[in-house]
């Protein structure tokens, strides 16, 4: 039963549009810039803990960019600039004490097309343990590997073949094993853009049913051009245009009904 | 031209468009078979007019024919093109109104038919006919109201409708007690009278739809459902 204080929390949450959810990344006035061309501008967008969140919008409206600020891979790109303030689990990530090596370590990432490094299936998996320094002993090692192809739903496909080049795999098998790979470092969260793009709608099944799994465990943001991927997978729906966050809420609202015209024009192909 | 900033009200898919529009204008053909329906309620009533009636009852075929093929339609609709936002609304709100649409064609087939075969003259009822005719002008005015929102993709009358209901309602009520005068007055007259009750009934229902229609315009228009709560408000107004 509730108490009479929650109720009038609650109410209160809810006129604030707070969420119950805890934000586990807080962004606020994030400007990016390409030497002299800004690509986003002041966005403040909060990214709840152990949650879904996908970022929609049109090419080049700057949800690459946007992720690439969280694990600050923005910081390899030379003429890249990043402003404002990004906090992880309440610690500013771009403090200049902060250690750029170990944050990443924090944060895995799956990109558009599969990328396993030429190596055996097994070594991909266990590369960023190792780099880490986390794990010492193979059989750790082993375990870990296991563990995390399990995870990412290919153990039972793999774990004949383990030591076969990663490449040799299907290409949703590729994308699970980078899955795996970017789990393998116990991650809190990751990041993934656009992972399904290269994939057939069963391979793309697969992963959608992947991260509707990892999520229990991690923090993911998702870039996605499908509404409808964005729709299956997501509990929150940002949506970027030319460099702006114009609409993010929960993502039933987005798909039923947007607050904003141009979420409203975008998700129903409405873009002249 | 600042493409960012503007709602473009065409879909980059010229057909999806053309799909859209070709349902929208069905349902649009649709309400207006069932005003006709109920126009020829109201003057069938009114004339004990025979052959309307029967020709009314004929045209009910075209109403559920017209129907299906918006059903059709629709489903074809969300399996091709995954509707997202206000066109979802719209799309699956497309369903619940043809067949609204249909139910009305049904009642006012079904006042037709009880006009047919009971004999209104029978009745010896003026009053009654007179207070039927009356209740069938006012659920066509909430008709018209809410196919007009309906048309323009607006939800300003959705309100005024649901009060008008209410008094819908109340005239129904008022309707069924005359009868049971009668009846009481005249048991001879018993036969010509209780037809009088069904076609009260089945106006009432008309009335139904129409606030159903109200509520699904309301819904895509907002988003929003009309609340329960809202309801509330506007029976505690309309309570004298
Ligand atoms: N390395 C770079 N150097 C210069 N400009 C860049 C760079 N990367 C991105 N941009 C520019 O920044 C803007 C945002 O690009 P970004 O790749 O973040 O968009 P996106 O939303 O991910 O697009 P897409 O959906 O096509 O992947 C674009 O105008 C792009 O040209
Ligand atoms: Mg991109």
């Amino acid at each position: 039963m509730k108490l009479n204080g929650d109720l009038i929390m609650d109410e209160q949450k809810e006129q604030n549009n707070i969420r119950n959810k805890k934000s586990l990344i807080e962004c606020r006035g994030v400007d990016v810039f390409y030497g002299d061309k800004q690509a986003l501008f002041g966005i403040n967008l909060d990214i709840g803990e152990k949650e879904v969140t996908s970022l929609i919008g049109p090419s080049g409206c700057g949800k690459s960019t946007f992720l690439r600020c969280i694990n600050r891979m923005n910081d390899v790109i030379e003429i890249c600039k990043v402003e404002g303030n990004i906090k992880i689990d309440n610690e500013d990530i771009y403090h200049p004490d902060v250690d750029v090596v170990e944050l990443r370590s924090r944060i895995g990432m799956v990109f558009q097309k599969p990328n396993p490094f030429p190596k055996s299936v097994y070594d991909n998996v266990a590369y960023g343990p190792k780099l880490h320094g986390r794990i010492l002993h193979k059989d750790d090692l082993d375990a870990k590997v296991e563990k995390s192809l399990e995870r990412a739903g290919l153990w039972s496909e793999v774990k004949d073949r383990l030591g076969e080049p990663g490449t040799s795999l299907s290409g949703g098998q590729q994308q699970r094993l980078c899955i795996a790979r970017a789990i393998a470092i116990d991650p809190s969260i990751i990041l993934m853009d656009e992972p399904c793009s290269a994939l057939d709608p069963i391979a793309t099944a697969k992963i959608e049913e992947l991260i509707d799994e990892l999520k229990d465990n991690f923090t993911i943001t998702i870039v996605t051009h499908s509404m409808q991927q964005a729709a299956r997978v997501s509990q929150r729906t940002a949506f970027f245009h030319l460099g702006k966050l114009i609409e993010v809420g929960d993502t039933e609202k987005i798909f039923r009904s947007p607050d904003h015209e141009q979420t409203e024009a975008y998700v129903t192909g409405r873009y002249g | 031209m600042d493409k960012g900033n503007k709602m473009d009200d065409q879909h980059i898919v010229t057909s999806f468009d053309e799909e859209l529009k070709d349902l929208t204008d069905g349902l649009v053909s649709l309400g207006g078979l069932a005003q006709i329906a109920l126009r020829n309620v109201e003057q069938s009533l009114r004339m004990n007019d025979h052959d309307l009636a029967k020709q009314t009852i004929e045209a009910d075929k075209q109403i559920n024919a017209l129907q299906l093929s918006l059903e059709d339609k629709t489903f074809n609709i969300l399996a091709k093109r995954q509707p997202m936002a206000n066109d979802l609304r719209m799309v699956f709100s497309a369903v619940k109104v043809s067949l609204y649409l249909e139910r009305i064609g049904d009642m006012c087939k079904g006042v037709c038919k009880r006009i047919v075969k009971g004999d209104l003259l029978n009745a010896k009822s003026p009053k009654t006919i007179d207070a039927l005719v009356n209740l069938t002008k006012n659920v066509q005015q909430s008709l018209d109201l809410v196919l007009e929102d309906y048309a323009q993709g607006k939800a300003q009358h959705a309100l005024d409708v649901w009060k008008s209901d209410i008094k819908i309602d109340s005239s129904y009520a008022n309707i069924l007690s005359a009868i049971l005068e009668d009846i009481k007055e005249k048991p001879e007259a018993i036969e010509a009278l209780v037809p009088l009750f069904f076609i009260a009934r089945y106006l009432e229902r008309i009335g139904d739809q129409a606030t159903n229609i109200a509520e699904v315009t309301h819904f895509i228009v907002t988003g929003e459902t009309l609340g329960d709560d809202r309801k509330m408000e506007v029976e505690d107004e309309t309570v004298f």
